[in-house]
This record gives structure tokens, sequence and C-alpha cells, in this order.
């Protein structure tokens, strides 16, 4: 079921009216549960089984592993419980001819779950507060990747109808839908008809659907993820932001700070610090090391094959290089002042990002240094191929749709936005609720695309 | 050694290695009230205060430190 979809929207509105039709807890969490069901078994009763299996699996794992938390087989225990879920991960991920939809986040939570509980925590003892922490349906495709220890205490408080918050929820998911359907579906086909086959694409059409797909992606997957936070508000749940505003970022390290969050922060607590803890007698080169570990997990977390790796390498290396040559930056830096240093610190990062990102998109390796080969021929047979599929009118709109996100994201970062067009005149909040919806159905592009990390 | 002397010490090693001289830190600060003071040069700061105070910090143990008041205690039990 489609976050934008008629069958999702007709299921949203069944669940959330059962689900505040009484505030009790075993209820409402009854009502969760059926309706996460529902919502995989959707899809295929395959990802439903392997969802259930893993969740009931890390519940008992988990507890065992609690038990046994000062016996000799803790090690044993904690081993072969991950080298069985990293194991399922990687069988439904490259040798199933079937890829459950979701296990790649899932199967981090349940990671994350059993390591914290290595690390001492307490496990879950309510079966179905696990089972809700793991399969729950707004975040179940394409996270955020919760941590338990965030979303089980969420799940013991009360959830009784609040206006604000569903407002609010369903204001986020309106905004979401704008970032999907006005940007990153507009330019979706354009950037399929170069990147799918980049060997009929021009060069000026290649560096244009470079310089654009971080764009998409972000529109995309940022939008998605807006949808799943609003959704989790309407139900009275605070789920982990994923993306803050990372195209300001003036270094690829303060990018990984600010894009797929819930992924670079797992990766960072669970790979990062325990490597680099392991190698710190080896110095900067042990941080080295554990860096390109890292980046190269978050690479092939998204799936098979060398381009993957390579997205990851890419990131490492570029960050290692970073980390030698910090102190040349700030001499740098102090040396231009920040008004020339910030915006050229901003363009490089996009700009590596952007290159990056091939490997990400990009069907295998040699496309991609096709790509770079031919990136800045500047060969232009006629103008027309520029515009990539869109009509004028359709290229401005997208053009103005983007500026409008950035420009709202960089006052949301001084005011939050939902909070204040609560303290509006009701004349004023429906003017603009009307705009947006009336921005996203004239300008919107309808039922083309899937998002893009539905298939991660 | 007292908490306040692990404090001192600590500042020191914080300067050195964010490379910033007038750094002055207090129980309460966290990686995120110190610029610099990330993921990457956390295990730096880590790895220089066991050579210093010749200490042996265990994973869980880095894992686990909230600020530098908790980084301050683990000084001064381990160089007991």
């Amino acid at each position: 079921m489609e976050f934008l979809s008629i069958p999702f929207a007709i299921f949203i509105v069944v669940v959330f009216a059962l689900y505040y039709a009484r505030t009790n807890r075993r209820w409402q969490h009854f009502m969760l549960f059926a309706a996460s069901l529902m919502f995989i078994g959707y899809y295929h009763i395959v990802y439903l089984a392997y969802a259930i299996g893993i969740a009931l699996f890390t519940f008992e794992a988990g507890k065992l592993l609690h038990k046994n938390i000062e016996s000799k087989w803790r090690p044993w225990i904690f081993t072969i419980s991950i080298a069985i879920l990293v194991g399922i991960w990687l069988t439904a991920r490259y040798a199933s001819p079937l890829f459950p939809l979701g296990i790649s986040f899932y199967t981090f939570q349940a990671l994350s779950y059993l390591i914290e509980i290595n690390w001492e925590e307490e496990p879950e003892d309510d079966l179905m507060d696990f089972m809700l922490y793991m399969l729950l349906f707004m975040k179940f495709l394409s996270g955020p990747i919760e941590r338990a220890y965030d979303m089980l205490p969420q799940l013991k408080e009360k959830h009784s109808f609040d206006y604000e918050n569903v407002t609010a929820g369903l204001k986020l998911l309106a905004w979401g839908a704008f970032m999907k359907l006005v940007i990153a579906d507009r330019i979706a086909p354009s950037m399929n008809m170069v990147l799918n086959d980049v060997h009929l694409a021009t060069s000026a059409q290649m560096l244009q659907a470079t310089l654009l797909y971080p764009i998409q992606l972000y529109a995309d997957f940022a939008g998605y993820t807006n949808m799943a936070l609003g959704l989790g508000a309407m139900f009275g749940f605070r789920l982990s932001p994923n993306f803050d505003r990372p195209f300001i970022s003036l270094s690829t390290g303060e990018l990984w700070r600010r894009w797929h969050q819930s992924l670079s922060f797992w990766c960072r607590d669970y790979i990062f610090t325990p490597v680099s803890a392991e190698m710190r007698r080896w110095k900067k080169w042990g941080i080295y090391f554990a860096l390109l570990v890292t980046f190269v997990t978050i690479g092939v977390w998204h799936g098979a094959g060398w381009t993957f790796a390579l997205y990851g390498l890419f990131q490492g290396l570029v960050i290692i290089y970073e980390t030698a040559t910090k102190n040349g930056h700030e001499h740098f830096r102090a040396k231009v002042g920040d008004r020339v240093y910030r915006p050229l610190m901003m363009i490089r990062t996009y700009l590596l990002f952007a290159l990056s990102l091939l490997f990400f998109r990009v069907s295998n390796v040699s496309d991609v240094f096709y790509v770079y080969k031919h990136l800045l021929d500047f060969h232009i047979n006629d103008a027309k191929e520029l515009s990539l599929g869109l009509n004028d009118n359709q290229w401005i709109a997208f053009g103005i749709a983007v500026v409008v996100m950035f420009v709202m994201e960089y006052i949301n970062s001084h005011k939050n936005i939902i909070k204040w067009t609560t303290t509006q005149k009701a004349y004023v909040r429906w003017t603009l609720y009307f705009v947006l919806v009336v921005l996203i159905f004239f300008y919107g592009n309808f039922g083309v695309e899937d998002f893009i990390y539905i298939q991660f | 050694m007292t908490k306040e002397e692990a404090l001192e010490a600590l500042s020191s090693i914080f300067a050195e290695v964010l490379d910033e001289k007038d750094i002055e830190l207090d129980y309460q600060m966290t990686a995120n009230d110190v610029d610099r003071w990330d993921s990457i040069t956390n295990m730096t700061i880590i790895s220089e205060i066991e050579s210093r105070f010749n200490i042996k910090l265990k994973l869980r143990e880095i894992i686990k430190l909230k600020n530098v008041g908790a980084l301050c205690d683990a000084i001064v039990s381990k160089s007991k």
C-alpha cells in the first residue's frame, strides 16, 4: 500500500477512527498491530512471514541474552543471534527471488536492540510493544530506523486524541506529499531518461542529471520521511528525524550527520565507535580504517554489487581526506573569511555528493566512469535536448518548488512553521492549507513513481 | 586525583586535540556543545586520555559516556 494511493487513504481513515475510538492502551496497540499486519500483508504474505519471524526471533534472543548476561555463554548467544539476523538479511537481499520489503530497515532495528542488550540494557517484556517497535506500519517500508530505547517508552504512554498533534501530523504529511509529487516525481522521468541508460544521453544531459539527481533523491526520501513522521504524529508518536538540511553542509562529514541520519547514526554507534575504539592504538590510522569500514557498510546496506560499495568508499575517502586536511581548511577559512568559505564549501560538498550518487543510481561501474569521462564535454546538438522531456512551464514550476522547499526549510530552522500556523487567524491558516493542496494537485505528477528507498 | 583536577587535565587534552586553545569545559557539556567534538575527534580524545592517565576504558564505558562530567568520573575512578 503506497502512502500516496486511494487504498492507503481509506486504510488510514479507518485505522485512525478505530484507534481513537477507545484510548485504552491494549485496544490501541491491538489496532496498530492489526493495521501493520494488513499493511505489510497487502504487499505480499511472504513479507509478513519474514517480518514476524525476525521480530519474534529477536524478542526471544533478547530475553535469552539478558538471562545469560553474566554467564560464559553470553558471547556465543550474542554472536550467533547477530549472525542469524545478518544471514537472513543477506540471503533475502541477495539470494531470494522475492526481496522482502522493509527488511534492511527492520533488521537494523533488530540488530541495534540486541547490541544494546549486550551493552546491558534491559530487554522488553511485552511482546505486543516489541512487535510494534519492529513492524509499525508508517515506518515499515523505508524507516526511519528507530532505536528501541526511543520508541518503546513511547509505546508505554497513553495516546489520547490531541488536536494539535494530529493536525501537525497532517501538515507534515501534506508537506511530504508536496516534496514527493511536485519536486521528486516531476523530475523523475527526466532523470530516468538520462540515468537508466547513460549511453543514450548527451554530455550536457549527463551534466544536468548529475547536478539534479541529489535534489530528486532528497525530495523523494525526505518527502517520504516527512509523511512517515506526520503519520506517526497523528497516532501520537515522535519518530526520529532523518534529514536536517543536508545541502547546507560545509563538508562531507557534516553531510552525513544531516543525511539519512537514522542510518548514519546507527552505523556511527554500532560500527564506527566499536571499530575505532578497537583500533585506537593505531591513532589516526585506526580512525581512517574505521571510517572506511563504516562507509562501505553504509554503501552495501543499499544493495549488492560494486556500485554501492564504491558509493560508500567514495564517502569514506572524502571524509578521511577532510579529517587529514582539517588544519589546512581552517587556515583557508581564516584567510578568505566565512562569507567566501561557507558558500564555496557548500558547493564543493554538493558537487562531490552529486558525483558519488552516480554510483548509487547508475547500474554499473563502467557506466559511472563513462559519465565522469564525458561530463565536461559540453557538447550540445540541439538546445531542445536540455528540456529532458519537460516543457518550459514544468521546468519553471519545478524550479520554483525547489526554491520554496529550501526557503521553507531555512525559515523552519529558525522558527517552527507548523507551530507558527497554529497561532495564526483561521483565514490565514486555511488560505495556506488551501494553497498547498491546490499546488500539489495542479503541479504534482501523480501515479508515476514508487519511493526510491522502497527498494532497499 | 579529584574530579576538578581531571577536568583541568581534560581541558588541556581537548584544547590540543580540537585545536581550540581557549576551550572551557564544564561537567554538563556534551558533544553538541563543543564545536569539532564529534565521533571522529572523540576517539582521538579517548586514546589521548588513556595514554596521559595510563588507564584503559572498555568499549561499553566509552559508549555510555554521556558528558564531560561522566568522563571525569571515569578518569578519577580508573586512576585510583
